[in-house]
This record gives structure tokens, sequence and C-alpha cells, in this order.
């Protein structure tokens, strides 16, 4: 496994969420979700977006 | 269930093949309602008043992406409770369109905590990921 890569899988968080349906109460539906989130690609949109607020700033 | 984690097992490979190449994924506004242009005009608005009370220690950017008022100043509690609403439409419209859901909201706010912490000017206060307050 490369630095990169390492630091990829570092840089990745997986978040989840657990939604409970119950129809048939003899047979609970559990649905589990997950959600893959790219910390790397949200700290280059929260840089860009600062970065477009500060230049924008008015004097 | 196995159908599950053979999808999971496609992404993190996905990931893996492109990581080396240094792609990421791309996160911005697929669409830029009024609500949000408002929000970003309002920052840009107050931006030099924020800068200045940061620099007197009236405010400090938190570990949650927004400002806390540090003082009970009557004028920078205002300023702030203005910016943090502006900053949660931002955040929010973020998560949503870009599929995160609530829990990603809160990988969104950490990023702007992160960003905002290391583009804050030497003397501003800070606020550590344990909830700490130093001075940058």
């Amino acid at each position: 496994m490369g630095t990169g890569t390492a630091i990829f899988v570092a840089a990745t968080a997986f978040t989840g969420c657990t939604v409970k349906a119950v129809g048939d109460p003899n047979r609970p539906i559990t649905i589990n979700a997950n959600v893959v989130v790219d910390i790397r690609g949200l700290k280059q949109a929260a840089t860009n977006i600062e970065d477009m607020v500060a230049q924008g700033a008015v004097k | 269930m196995k159908r599950f984690y053979t999808v999971l097992l496609s992404a993190s490979l996905i990931f893996f093949a492109l990581a080396p190449l240094g792609i990421s994924a791309d996160y911005n506004f697929k669409k830029m309602t009024p609500e949000i242009d408002q929000a970003l005009k309002n920052r840009q608005a107050r931006y030099s008043q924020l800068q200045d009370l940061k620099q007197e220690g009236l405010l400090g950017e938190n570990n949650k992406g927004y400002v806390t008022d540090l003082k009970s100043n009557a004028a920078a509690s205002s300023l702030a409770g203005a910016e943090n609403q502006d900053r949660r439409i931002v955040y929010e419209a973020l998560a949503e369109q870009n599929g995160l859901g609530r829990t990603g909201l809160l990988e969104v706010q950490k990023a702007f905590a992160e960003v905002q912490h290391e583009k804050s000017a030497a003397g501003d206060m800070i606020q550590d990921p344990s909830g700490n307050w130093i001075k940058k």
C-alpha cells in the first residue's frame, strides 16, 4: 500500500445511520445506510468557499 | 447483506485505485439557490468586521465550523448570530446537495472548522478538537 493510499484511507470517513421501520411487529425491518465522505474533498470545497468569501469581502 | 458488502468493497477498491493519483471527491453547490447566494453575500459584507472582532479577541472560531462570542459582548454576539445563521445555510446546502445526509453535515462542519483555523490570523482565538481555546 503506497503512502498516498494510506493517507487517503486515513482521510476517508465512513459514516452511517440506521433506520428502523416496523410493519409487522413480528418481523421488524432494519435498513442500514452507509455514506462514504471524502474528507480531503470536503476540505477542498471548504477552502474554495472561504476563499470566495474573503476575496469578495466588502472593504 | 452479501450484496451490500460487495458494493462496499467495490467502492473501496475504486477509492484505493484513485488515491495515488490524487483524485478526491468534488463537492460543490449543484444548484445556487437564492438562499445560498444571499448567505454568501451576507458573509462577504460582514467579513472585515468579523476579522476585526476576532483580532480583538471578542470572537473565536470554534471546532464545529462556527464563531463563538467569547466575552459576552453585545455587538459581537449579534454579529456571531448572523454569521452562524449564514454559515449553517451554506453547510446544510453543501451536505444536502451532495447527498451526504445528516451525518455528512457533521463532517462538513468539521472540514470548515479546520479550514477556518488554518485561515485564522496570528492572535485569533481558535478552539482545538478537544474543546480548549487557544490563541493562534
